[in-house]
């Protein structure tokens, strides 16, 4: 009986922590990605980025999404890669306009994702 | 993650109230929350192993979750007993001393031809074999028998809850002349019967609703 409700609580506390940890963890990476996604943002607007400036903040990403695969399911993670990958493309040949509407984009999705996974009612359901 | 754990809790919650609702027909030897466990958990574990675009980390905390849902259910039910009763149910008494209790019956999903097969299952092949026959809270039946039962023949069921079984009536030799002269007998019309039953030496187990089951002897045509 103490074994059982011993097992219980720690396998409580075990989800509670991790379930903590996820939302900051989550918030965290998804908030300096973000950071370098304006950055990148506001360059493109001054149409001084380069394709330089748009690998940098893919390997910003590259390093993120090895541990990201963990706590979220790949597809969204693969949505990014999309994105990110296409702005890269397009400022290779300095396309500022067209960068600018997908780094908009990616913006709008690293704001919301971490929400898409935070305890909130209209999750649940 | 914490998403998966409620979301799991409450699957768990909405399909154990499911089970109890659909009544012990649904159960087999296990209590409802041990059956609602196993349904779930193989689907959990299959999922995320299946699918891999979804983190695995997703089915572990699913089956966590139905870890502790389990612990905390088993130990809710061994501290206060009216939550046994909520989560597990109690014995359904379907047969007693006046016969068999149709309320019991139709609460639990039930019909008489599910109750005499039980019986057959348990051995015993006439509903009056019993003093006693009670589905348990996990859906297995019980009964408490009388002392001299023998099953010379096998009984066929002739009504069951207001329907005459055509196929039977004829087989023992009850046209439907004969069986609106016997129900006239038993002052019952054909709806009121909760059931009859004859075996091949022409012994009747008779029941109307409301009343008292009465054991009758009739003739037969004795092909079975």
């Amino acid at each position: 009986m103490v074994k059982s409700i011993a097992y219980t609580l720690t396998a409580i506390a075990l989800c509670i922590g991790l379930f903590i940890f996820t939302e900051l963890y989550l918030h965290n990476q998804f908030n300096e990605f973000h950071d370098a996604l304006n950055a990148l943002y506001t360059k493109i607007e001054d149409e001084t980025a380069t394709r330089s400036d748009a690998l940098a903040v893919k390997a910003i990403w590259d390093d993120k999404k090895e541990k990201l695969h963990i706590l979220i399911p790949h597809n969204d993670i693969s949505y990014i890669d999309y994105w990110l990958n296409e702005a890269c493309g397009l400022l290779a040949y300095n396309n500022y306009e067209l960068a600018l509407g997908k780094i908009e984009v990616l913006k709008e999705i690293t704001k919301n994702l971490p929400d898409a996974y935070s305890l909130k009612l209209e999750n649940i359901f | 993650m914490a998403l998966i754990f409620i979301r799991t809790a409450i699957i768990f919650f909405v399909l154990l109230l499911v089970m109890r609702l659909m009544g012990k027909s649904q159960i087999g030897e296990m209590q409802p929350f041990e059956f609602v466990i196993s349904l779930v958990i193989a689907e959990l574990a299959c999922i995320p192993m299946a699918d891999t675009s979804i983190p695995l980390f997703y089915g572990i905390i699913a089956i966590v979750t139905i870890f502790i849902l389990h612990q905390i259910v088993w130990l809710l039910e061994l501290w206060f007993k009216p939550v046994k009763k909520v989560v597990s149910g109690k014995p359904s008494v379907v047969i007693n001393k006046d016969g068999i209790d149709e309320f019991q019956l139709k609460k639990n999903n039930l019909d008489v031809s599910d109750l005499i097969e039980s019986m057959r299952v348990a051995g015993y092949f006439n509903l009056d074999d019993v003093y006693y026959g009670l589905y348990e809270a996990n859906g297995s039946f019980s009964a408490l028998e009388k002392e001299e039962h023998a099953a010379s023949s096998l009984p066929l069921t002739l009504i069951d809850r207001g329907k005459a079984d055509e196929q039977n009536c004829t087989r023992c030799g009850f046209n439907t002349d004969r069986l609106k002269q016997f129900l006239s007998e038993q002052n019952a019309k054909l709806k009121e019967v909760v059931v009859m039953t004859v075996n091949g030496e022409g012994r009747v187990y008779f029941q109307k609703r409301g009343e008292k089951y009465k054991i009758l002897q009739v003739e037969v045509n004795g092909q079975w």
